[in-house]
């Protein structure tokens, strides 16, 4: 039997590896090998997932020896979390290197970078020893600052780094969290699975490692207001970068809130967890509205992702809250296919956005409009992405948002409030498609061309899956929702 | 079995089918309209069944033939299979009929999917997608002025309203476990009234009631044949549909506001219609005043006759659209002022008008006759009848009134020899509708024992139907609005706004807020800056001073101990005392400098 989990992981980094080898090879070469270790990448997740979860647990777990004396070691595997977000990494991963298949400027450092921020990705997921985790946190994190730095636009340099500040000062009260629920724990281990079958921690003690991590997580997801470094870094982060960044890298937030805050101190995130609940309305309609105030169309779609990511924060809160395991399972899976949505519709969203930068050269939505003329396969493919994300049904965040909502209004009936969300996203997307697509055509983009084969190799399965997960969620829906029915917490 | 899949995918993949090949769309869109037609009338016949499909976990989604769901599919299809025999005349010249087709036949699907809908979750789906695709229709001409703004507004404020029926159905999973709509129908208590109230909201944006009625007028700027299937027969169906459905669990407390706000409304909508300038718009507004009735006899608790009047309504106002959509044709207008005497042009569409809109009024043996008079019988038998009677009266002669107005502008005037292309296929279309505005009234009674109903008669309700509405007639046609209306003319004109209606009440604060929270936005992005600033300045601060001040220390002291060290060779006078006692001296010295320093620093 293939340690296929490890091999998955581990693909990109050779890949890499490959690349730092060779010596003066064309950039079509390199961007060659990125994206043909990304398919193989993809193929890897494919055959976890054919392998599927087991019904409680953690399933094709791989573990080798590390540090015995401290009681860490190498342990990846996955469950009905965590293998979603792992598919959804390398699909997002491959498609974001068949759209930057065009970038000249130090390619090779670019592909090196972008696969040795898949390997982090995929770790922070697969792994099951919080020591890992935390590396391949960090790693993602590092790659990020510089794929801002140096592929970003014009005010690079100052959102790369206060995107590193934040999210390292976000993610040391987490090592704080960590080594407190080692040193609390009976026997001295890091592995993750010991600590949510048994949590080490109580009382005041549980309560200070839960704030800890909620700091981490709300820097990371980001809640309002930790997340003022999300409009500047993706506004000046490349394409590429702001897919990954939103529809990966977000993920790390929301995940870790699930699978350290909700399942390592389930008893304090109980006792917090109105506060989160509030926390996580507040952001998803405050962020809604911030997106319907810009006029710059990215930034627009960074807001969105406060909203959306919101969401997730009440459905984790509502299943943190409630006693009625049916409900918790409605709002964990809710909120897991929610991350895969909105990994799915705003890394759509961001390569369309990029793809409009790339010919008019400029994001302000005034200057544009009745684009769907000129070109109407861009035109048409924001479209369905957009009514995706203002969570039209057939579309991949109905469903997610349904079972969050209907969670909400059977546990807290006054949180529900939320859902006027739905409304200020309808809105602030139509004002886009009808002030950019809409109208008039305007004389100066008469000539824009519309999507070229490597964009629309890079769109339509993304625009494929949308649909394909509105239609038929139960396809991710019985993985999730295996381990969450399964959850005893 | 096979029929309800027909009925809701011959349409979808027909296209699908035009997107792929794009053309022959005419013929694609007929045969997927047609065999879905086919499909709903062998569902009337065949054994009623349901199929259970994936959806969420532990809540499957359900299609479910039911006579009632049987009967409103044929009714869809039947106005859809028409319209769409229009369309190929109306659009012929389009450029862009392969979007046009696909749209329609999205919505058709989609329309099919929610009526034949079993539970909640599909139903939500279907009420939200042929939200977008009469966004799409609406919006068909976008490069138009005014378009988009109709088709967003279009668009909001269904979705809007549209929240209602979410809260609602959650309310009703939340009490019943279960997603199934005929299971969910025995919840009773608060959880009933609660959620009758919200699914009456989301039926009051999509019918377009009071004080949801201006995003129907103003919808009216896509093609004529959207108007006649969207706005008369589907779109603004589902919300009548949506409380036919659910009407035996409503209790009489949630009741009597349905007919309060569907007696409202056709009054209100009413007058509108009849202050109005613009042909179609006066149509559209005529079907929120329909729709008003409709949710009368709800609310006196006879869904049924609102069902009756629901199919009557639909041919009546597709026939309607179809027939102003050949006027604006022929005059390239839709302003009453420019149709005068466009009746003339085309005598024999306008004896296709004049019959809908004599049946609209409800003139016997048409087919309005039946469905109105069960409506005003539904009314005067209800607890409320003292309330809901005189209503549904004055909705009945102010139908009156508009139609006999319009027909009389129709008529008047000078007839333009004008050249229609495509006039044979609007011809068929309308012709096949008024067949059914003539003959449908006959079905009425199997339509009831079919679903296994008797409607309340009533002999003083024929008669005071029957007398409004040719009061109505008559003082449409003798009078002038301005008499008519008197000083509800300015008010109607403007739609009965209050405090500036949508714009004023929802769209400005959003707005507002949004601008607060983005002024906000900068304030917090410029305080991170500003700590960040603030973090730069005292790290060069700690710069210049490790270059200043320690380092400057730290060279004094080198110095010092080598200028030392040669004062020191003096001093070596090889008692080992007095070197050590200075050595001890020296090196306290030196940590005493240390330590002050690593306190200042």
């Amino acid at each position: 039997m293939l340690p296929i989990v490890s091999i998955t992981l581990f693909l990109p980094l050779l890949g890499a590896m490959v690349i730092l080898y060779l010596r003066n090879v064309a950039a079509e070469k390199i961007h060659q090998i990125g994206i043909v270790t990304s398919a193989l990448t993809l193929l890897g997740s494919l055959l976890i997932w054919s392998g599927g979860v087991a019904v409680s647990g953690f399933s094709q777990v791989e573990q080798l020896e590390w540090m015995p004396s401290i009681g860490a070691a190498y342990r990846v595997g996955v469950d009905g979390i965590s293998l979603p977000l792992v598919l959804l990494t390398t699909l997002l991963f491959l498609l974001t290197f068949i759209f930057s298949s065009n970038v000249r400027n130090r390619p090779k450092s670019f592909v090196v970078l972008m696969l040795l921020l898949e390997t982090a990705a995929i770790g922070t997921f697969v792994s099951l020893d919080a020591i890992l985790f935390y590396v391949f946190f960090e790693v993602s994190l590092v790659s990020m600052y510089f794929m801002i730095a140096g592929w970003g636009h014009e005010d690079r340099q100052r959102a790369a780094l206060m995107f590193f500040i934040y999210t390292l000062l976000g993610s040391l009260p987490l090592l704080l969290a960590i080594l407190g629920l080692y040193l609390g724990g009976e026997t001295q281990t890091f592995d993750m699975r010991a600590w949510i079958e048994n949590p080490p921690l109580a009382g005041s003690a549980a309560m200070l490692a839960l704030i800890a991590m909620l700091f981490t997580f709300a820097v990371k997801i980001p809640v309002v207001p930790f997340h003022t470094w999300l409009p500047a870094a993706h506004v000046q982060a490349p394409a590429a970068g702001s897919v990954i960044l939103a529809g990966v890298m977000l993920k790390f937030g929301t995940y870790g809130l699930v699978r350290f805050a909700l399942q390592m101190t389930p008893e304090a995130f109980r006792d917090a967890g109105i506060v989160v609940l509030f926390f996580g309305i507040v952001a998803a309609i405050y962020g809604a509205f911030a997106a319907l105030a810009q006029t710059d169309l990215k930034r627009l779609i960074a807001y969105t992702s406060v909203n959306h990511m919101g969401y997730i924060v009440v459905g984790v809160a509502i299943a943190a809250l409630s006693l009625d395991p049916e409900i918790r399972a409605i709002a964990l899976d809710g909120s897991v296919l929610q991350m895969v949505s909105h990994g799915l519709v705003t890394g759509a969203l961001f390569f369309l956005v990029g793809m409009i930068q790339d010919r008019a050269h400029t994001r302000d939505m005034a200057q544009f409009g009745g684009l769907l003329k000129t070109v109407p396969w861009l035109g048409w493919f924001f479209i369905v992405a957009a009514f995706a994300s203002l969570g039209l049904p057939g579309l991949a965040h109905f469903p997610a948002e349904f079972q969050i909502f209907l969670a909400t209004l059977r546990e807290m009936p006054w949180a529900t409030v939320v859902i006027i969300g739905i409304v200020i996203t309808a809105g602030l997307y139509l004002k886009a498609i009808s002030q950019v697509f809409l109208g008039k055509s305007k004389e100066q983009w008469h000539t824009m061309p519309d999507l070229d084969k490597r964009e629309l190799l890079t769109l339509s399965p993304l625009l494929f899956f949308i649909i394909l997960l509105g239609i038929a969620p139960s396809l991710v829906l019985d993985v999730i929702h295996k381990t969450t029915s399964a959850l005893n917490f | 079995m096979i029929a309800i899949g027909l009925i809701i995918l011959a349409p979808l993949f027909a296209a699908i089918l035009i997107l792929v090949l794009r053309r022959s769309s005419f013929e694609i869109a007929l045969v997927g309209a047609g065999v879905s037609f086919i499909a709903s009338l062998a569902l009337q016949f065949g054994t009623k069944t349901s199929i259970v499909l994936p959806g969420l976990p532990n809540m499957p989604l359900l299609l479910m033939a039911t006579p009632l769901t049987a009967l409103l599919s044929l009714t869809v299809a039947t106005v859809a299979a028409f319209v769409l025999v229009y369309a190929t005349g109306y659009m012929a010249q389009d450029k862009e009929k392969n979007r046009f087709f696909t749209t329609m036949l999205l919505f058709i699907s989609a329309m099919q999917t929610l009526v034949l809908a079993g539970d909640w979750i599909l139903l939500l789906s279907a009420w939200e997608i042929i939200g977008l695709s009469s966004y799409l229709l609406i919006g068909f001409w976008y490069q138009k002025d005014g378009v988009k703004s109709a088709a967003t507004r279009a668009f909001m404020v269904t979705r809007s309203a549209d929240l209602g029926l979410y809260i609602a159905i959650f309310i009703l999973i939340a009490s019943s476990g279960t997603n199934e709509i005929v299971a969910t129908l025995n919840t009773g208590g608060s959880a009933a009234i609660m959620a009758g109230i919200f699914l009456l909201i989301a039926a009051m944006g999509k019918s377009a009631q009071t004080p949801f009625h201006d995003w129907l007028q103003k919808a009216m700027a896509g093609p004529t044949p959207v108007s006649a299937l969207l706005h008369s027969a589907t779109l603004v169906a589902a919300g009548a549909i949506l409380l036919i459905r659910t009407a035996p669990m409503l209790p009489p407390e949630t009741l009597l506001v349905v007919g309060v706000v569907g007696g409202i409304t056709t009054v209100l909508t009413g007058l509108i219609a009849l202050g109005e300038t613009d042909l179609k718009r006066l149509l559209a507004a005529s079907t929120s005043s329909q729709y008003g009735l409709m949710l009368l006899a709800v609310g006196a608790g006879v869904p049924v006759a609102a069902l009756l009047h629901l199919i009557a309504h639909a041919v009546i106002k597709s026939t309607l659209f179809l027939g102003a959509g050949v006027f604006q044709h022929t005059r390239e207008s839709t302003t009453l002022s420019d149709l005068e005497g466009a009746g003339r042009d085309r005598p024999r569409i306008f004896l296709g008008f004049a019959i809908a809109a004599l049946a609209l009024a409800g003139i016997p043996p048409l087919s309005g006759f039946f469905s109105k008079d069960a409506v005003i019988a539904a009314t005067m038998v209800a607890t409320h009848a003292w309330l809901f009677a005189p209503l549904a009266l004055i909705g009945t002669l102010l139908t009156g009134a508009y139609m006999a107005r319009t027909i009389k502008i129709l008529w008047q005037g000078k007839a333009k020899q004008t050249r229609t292309s495509g006039i044979r296929w609007m011809g068929a279309g309308i012709t096949g509708l008024v067949v059914l505005v003539v003959t449908l009234g006959a079905m009425f009674s199997p339509i009831e024992s079919y679903l296994l109903t008797e409607l309340p008669t009533n002999y003083l309700a024929v008669i005071l139907g029957l007398s409004a509405a040719l009061s109505g007639l008559l003082l449409g046609w003798l009078l002038p609005v301005n008499s008519l209306l008197g000083p509800l003319r300015p008010m109607a004109n403007h739609g009965f706004q209050v405090a500036g209606g949508i714009d004023n009440l929802f769209v400005r604060p959003a707005l507002a807020i949004a601008h607060v929270c983005e002024k906000t936005e900068r304030r917090l992005y410029s305080a991170v800056l500003a700590i960040g600033q603030f973090n730069l300045k005292v790290a060069m601060k700690t710069r210049l001073s490790d270059e200043k001040g320690i380092d400057r220390l730290i060279f004094l002291i080198v110095n010092n101990t080598l200028k030392l060290g040669s004062q020191a060779r003096a001093l070596q006078s090889g008692l080992i005392h007095r070197e050590l006692a200075i050595t001890v001296l020296l090196t306290s010295g030196l940590v005493a400098v240390a330590l002050v320093g690593l306190i200042i620093f």
